[in-house]
């Protein structure tokens, strides 16, 4: 009876865990259940062919382990030519003990099934069916909190990849400066800031630390770079936040109980008739020009004159579109 | 892929193992629960790893269970071979760290999600994924809403809402939950008269009232999100960041535009974030967010204009 996949591969993790010093290729072929063995009486050219199949399978099963999370470890002996071995250390591939409070493993299960149906969400899954593995069933606490399900972006789950793997990559990239372009990174961390997320990398061209906003990756992301090829510094020369852009302040109009965010960042600064004044720092005047706006007719900009403008151009163009002309 | 499949499965074996190494014995019907498979698929399973082993697959060599045990559906392992559950793979651990750090980013996690995130980062290490700026939610807020959940009561809310209008609102609340990267409130207002989801981080002040909660929590996630209608909006590619984070967007991008399909739930808001972006507006669907847009424009230039 032919043996499944999974079973070979449960036969494989047993016979590497309890080798004393290693397996080669040809040990396996020989011991483990599910390969295909040596078969003697067969020609020459058949013989070829599938010790040609079994080194494809071994080779995927390799794979499968490396997937599961079951670090293999190459044993090369000297003795015997310059072959390779293979041996499993167990105390390096059993999952670590964490001791989860019932609540705790009430959040780590919603945390699996965050991101259901995206990329990265198969591996939460997997990771769930490992971290409850030594949960008593029921234990999961009920907790006054949910989530809807969030999509995280294929690039970020090919980043995270790169990340472990230390591994270049290439994409196209729309920049707000400098247009689209194509740029090859080592890529170094994913931060998460708000609903935004942002890629800190080693720009091998520019040959500097640059963040990219992971919405503006308009291709895929391709692994480019041999695996290991970097390391990941520890300190970031150029920190670990979204880029800053000019700073400025504002005088801001506000119509009564209007405008409380802007009020909230800002200082009182007297008034004008009915409106109250607001003295507002801003790190992008993208930002503040779009926070007046938004407030249709609640906000107004006393100065810089050129924002002032800037606004009154903005609700031109956009009465244009709205009637459409544009 | 055939790779996944025995990927997963074989996650699943050893979990069976570990849980059957940690809780003892256990009828098949408790594994389909708990594994969120069929009970046959469990027999299925035990099946299976009652003929693994190690080489020479002589019976001491084998995995092995009580066999009277298994005829009544219950796995008994009595030996292991030495297997237990393999760690997280590189990306398991960062699919399970990025989700938590991104549920606690949101300020509306409970305290147990910070804490079990610390546990898994010291045991597996940093994953590549972190938490910059986790959304501003004031701690004694946050500390007032979680004891009035806790003890059904009422509280009144100081709320700026989309539009940056404050208001104060009595509401039952009901539970957090975390939306496209965003913490929120939902609850029942007794204002509104109506299910609401607020924003955690507009709220400027929260005090327990001495009401009771009535009320039942809305049957659906997200309740008074809902979209209104579709939206689509085309806009040059440097106008780009003004739509690409609207929540359940899908982006369609050519050389020179980008086209936004989003569903709706305030046209005003919708109009507002359009505005930042008006010079590199093509054009905007339908009528009902053009007016809403030509509306604050107009507002906009009335009080602009010189």
């Amino acid at each position: 009876m032919a043996v499944s996949p999974e079973e070979r591969l449960l036969n494989l993790i047993i016979a590497l865990m309890h080798t004393r010093v290693r397996m080669t290729k040809d040990d396996i072929r020989a011991s483990v259940a599910g390969y295909d063995r040596v078969d003697d009486s067969a020609d020459e050219a058949t013989a070829k062919k599938r010790k040609a199949t079994f080194e494809r399978m071994f080779e995927r099963d390799k794979d499968t382990l490396r997937r599961l999370g079951i670090p293999v470890v190459t044993v090369r002996s000297q003795a015997h030519g310059d072959d390779i071995g293979y041996r499993i250390d167990p105390s390096q591939a059993t999952l670590p003990p964490i001791d989860f409070t019932p609540s705790e493993s009430a959040v780590v299960a919603l945390a699996a099934d965050y991101w259901r149906g995206a990329a990265l969400g198969a591996d939460a899954s997997l990771a769930w069916v490992k971290a409850s593995s030594r949960m008593a069933h029921g234990q999961a606490e009920e907790l006054p909190f949910a989530t809807a399900q969030a999509r995280l972006s294929d690039a970020a789950a090919a980043l995270v990849e790169a990340i472990q793997l230390r591994q270049a990559v290439t994409f196209e990239y729309a920049s707000a400066s400098s247009g689209d372009a194509t740029r090859t990174v080592q890529p170094w961390r994913i931060l998460l800031s708000g609903g935004a997320d942002y890629l800190v990398a080693f720009d091998v061209d520019r040959e500097a630390q640059r963040t990219f906003r992971l919405s503006r990756v308009t291709s895929t992301v391709k692994l480019t770079g041999l695996p290991g090829a970097y390391e990941i510094p520890t300190h970031f020369p150029g920190g670990l936040k979204p880029a800053g852009d000019t700073q400025g302040e504002a005088i801001v109009a506000l119509r009564p109980e209007a405008g409380h965010a802007l009020r909230n960042a800002g200082s009182h600064a007297g008034a004008d008739g009915d409106w109250d004044l607001v003295t507002v720092p801003y790190v992008h005047r993208d930002d503040l020009r779009g926070q007046v706006l938004a407030l249709g007719g609640a906000a107004r900009i006393v100065e810089p004159q050129d924002l002032r403008d800037e606004v009154a151009t903005y609700a031109a163009a956009a009465l244009e579109v709205a009637h459409g002309r544009g | 892929m055939a790779g996944d499949r025995a990927v997963g499965r074989v996650t699943r074996l050893l979990g069976i193992i570990e849980y059957l190494e940690t809780q003892g014995a256990t009828d098949f019907a408790e594994l389909a629960a708990h594994f969120g498979v069929s009970a046959a698929q469990i027999e299925k399973d035990v099946t299976l790893l009652w003929l693994s082993g190690r080489p020479g697959y002589s019976h001491e060599d084998l995995i092995d269970f009580d066999g009277f045990a298994f005829d009544d559906k219950v796995a008994d392992l009595t030996n292991a071979q030495g297997l237990r559950q393999v760690s997280y793979s590189p990306r398991e651990a960062a699919a399970l760290i990025g989700a938590l750090s991104a549920l606690v980013a949101t300020g509306a996690a409970p305290d147990a999600a910070s804490s079990a995130l610390g546990k898994l980062t010291t045991v597996v290490g940093s994953t590549g994924v972190e938490v910059v700026s986790a959304t501003e939610v004031d701690p004694a807020i946050r500390g007032s809403l979680d004891e009035s959940i806790a003890t059904r009561h009422a509280v009144e809310l100081t709320y700026v809402d989309a539009h940056q209008r404050r208001s104060v609102r009595v509401v039952e609340p009901h539970r957090l939950v975390a939306i496209d990267g965003a913490g929120y409130l939902e609850c029942y207002c007794l204002r509104a008269d109506d299910y609401r989801t607020l924003r955690l981080d507009r709220i400027e002040s929260a005090t327990a009232v001495d009401v009771m909660v009535t009320h039942p929590p809305a049957e659906k996630l997200g309740f008074s999100l809902d979209a209104g209608f579709a939206a689509t909006v085309r806009v040059a590619r440097a106008g780009r960041w003004a739509v690409e984070d609207l929540p359940s967007v899908e982006l369609e991008t050519t050389d020179a535009e980008v086209t936004a399909r989003f569903p709706v739930a305030d046209a005003d808001w919708a109009a507002g974030r359009l505005l930042a972006v008006a010079p590199h507006l093509r054009s905007v669907e339908p009528q009902e967010l053009r007016d809403a847009l030509a509306e604050r424009a107009a507002n906009v230039l009335a009080v602009h204009g010189d």
